[in-house]
């Protein structure tokens, strides 16, 4: 009873969040021990996305707003992971958890990006997820700083109608057409160069 | 049958393996029970007793050969009986494609299952094909040929309602056909080990009525969906 009413809340206390913890263990496979992340995986670093950002993407893994696209070949893998959480407060718990982690963000895996473009490019970006990329919840928008390849792989989705275009999916509606202001992979590689700059 | 009892029929061919499995369920159980009715009554009848010492049988002589020779003829003439069963329904399920009425993709990947059946032109690999993800809409008294694939490691597509399981290799189209019969939603599983997420790799396959599938074609034919897209979120 104890353990249940302490998960009540959505702002879950990390320090007994024993429930979240025991839940991440089927994370681990994927995302990893500290929410790293793996590209062999398909599974991106998560630790970065905060609690709120992390528990509204299973809640939309769960119920169909995202991993139902014919080619979207990571979300089809989550999907059921999400499916997987039998209660609202599993979910608040296990993302608790995961953005409890240590923010350690992965090793570049993507080069050739100009920042002073990047710069210019992401003035479009700024006005939801930060000047630094860091994300703003009161807009839904997440934290940028995640794995570079998960990043290129969401606004090539976007592009493709693959993320942003299920009708659940409210807000990914909202960076279909922005990702469209990204004229091609090398404005993508320049954004990233840019948020490399701002990295706390 | 007793198995339908249990697990509707929902496929032409699902009555055959059923009765395949009671041919083989009834002359299996039918020599268990002798078996192990005269397992039980030899224990019996030679049980121990004071002052009669325990014989050793070699087991070499006629009449005692018999308790399993006999036996044995009897169950191979069985086996000829399961033999031919098994041989004629694996030739008609598996070997024998009778011409499909449309054929559709089944792709499995951790850890779901997508298709795509072909739109309005009755053609795959056209612009107008319908992908979807976890569900897979099917008509009634149509009969489909699928064509099976894995995305990256070995799945089976399993509907134990049509009595189907196709293992699904990478690298290799596998074609198979199912005739749907009653309309209704059952279950499609994954029946081989593919990973963390194989055990809730599940979907749901929709066997509608004619009529019912007609309005669902016409409804999630690419070109007719994204229209009513827009036109909703035009309407927001």
């Amino acid at each position: 009873m104890a353990l249940a009413s302490s998960l009540g809340s959505s702002s879950v206390a990390a320090d007994d969040n024993a429930r979240g913890e025991q839940l991440y263990e089927l994370c681990v496979q994927c995302h990893g021990e500290n929410g790293e992340g793996d590209s062999m995986a398909l599974a991106p670093a998560i630790s970065g996305f905060g609690q709120w950002y992390i528990a509204t993407q299973l809640r939309k893994f769960r119920d169909g707003g995202r991993g139902r696209h014919f080619d979207d070949i990571a979300g089809m893998r989550m999907r059921p992971m999400a499916l997987s959480l039998r209660s609202e407060e599993d979910v608040d718990a296990v993302s608790a958890y995961a953005a409890s982690l240590p923010d350690v963000l992965p090793e570049p895996t993507l080069e050739g990006g100009d920042p002073a473009k990047g710069q210019a490019g992401y003035a479009a970006c700024s006005g939801c997820h930060g000047a630094d990329g860091y994300g703003n919840e009161m807009v839904g928008a997440p934290s940028l700083h995640t794995s570079d390849w998960y990043f290129v792989k969401q606004m090539h989705n976007y592009k493709a109608g693959v993320r942003g275009t299920n009708p659940k999916d409210a807000v990914g509606a909202v960076m279909v057409g922005m990702a469209t202001i990204v004229p091609n992979d090398q404005a993508l590689m320049d954004l990233l160069a840019y948020l490399r700059t701002q990295q706390k | 049958m007793i198995i339908q009892d249990w697990l509707a029929q929902v496929s032409t061919y699902a009555g055959s393996i059923d009765d395949l499995f009671a041919l083989i369920g009834v002359l299996v159980g039918f020599w268990f029970i002798v078996s192990e009715g005269v397992f039980f009554w030899l224990l019996y009848r030679f049980r121990a007793k004071d002052g009669v010492k325990a014989e050793y049988i070699t087991g070499e002589e006629k009449h005692q050969k018999r308790w399993v020779s006999w036996p044995h003829y009897l169950v191979l003439i069985c086996d000829i009986f399961i033999i031919y069963g098994a041989v004629t329904v694996w030739y008609d399920i598996k070997q024998d494609l009778p011409s499909p009425d449309a054929t559709i993709r089944v792709i499995g990947q951790q850890w779901a299952w997508s298709f795509v059946q072909p739109g309005a032109d009755g053609e795959l690999g056209t612009a107008d094909d319908i992908a979807t993800v976890d569900e897979l809409y099917v008509e009634s008294g149509k009969l489909y040929h699928y064509q099976l694939e894995a995305r990256d490691v070995m799945h089976d597509f399993s509907v134990p309602v049509f009595r189907l399981k196709q293992d699904a290799i990478p690298g290799r189209v596998i074609t198979g056909w199912f005739e749907p019969t009653t309309p209704g939603s059952y279950d499609i599983q994954c029946a081989e080990i593919c990973g963390i997420g194989h055990g809730v790799m599940a979907g749901t396959v929709i066997v509608q009525t004619p009529e019912e599938h007609k309005a669902w074609m016409m409804a999630n034919t690419p070109q007719v969906r994204d229209s009513i897209s827009i036109a909703a979120n035009t309407a927001r």
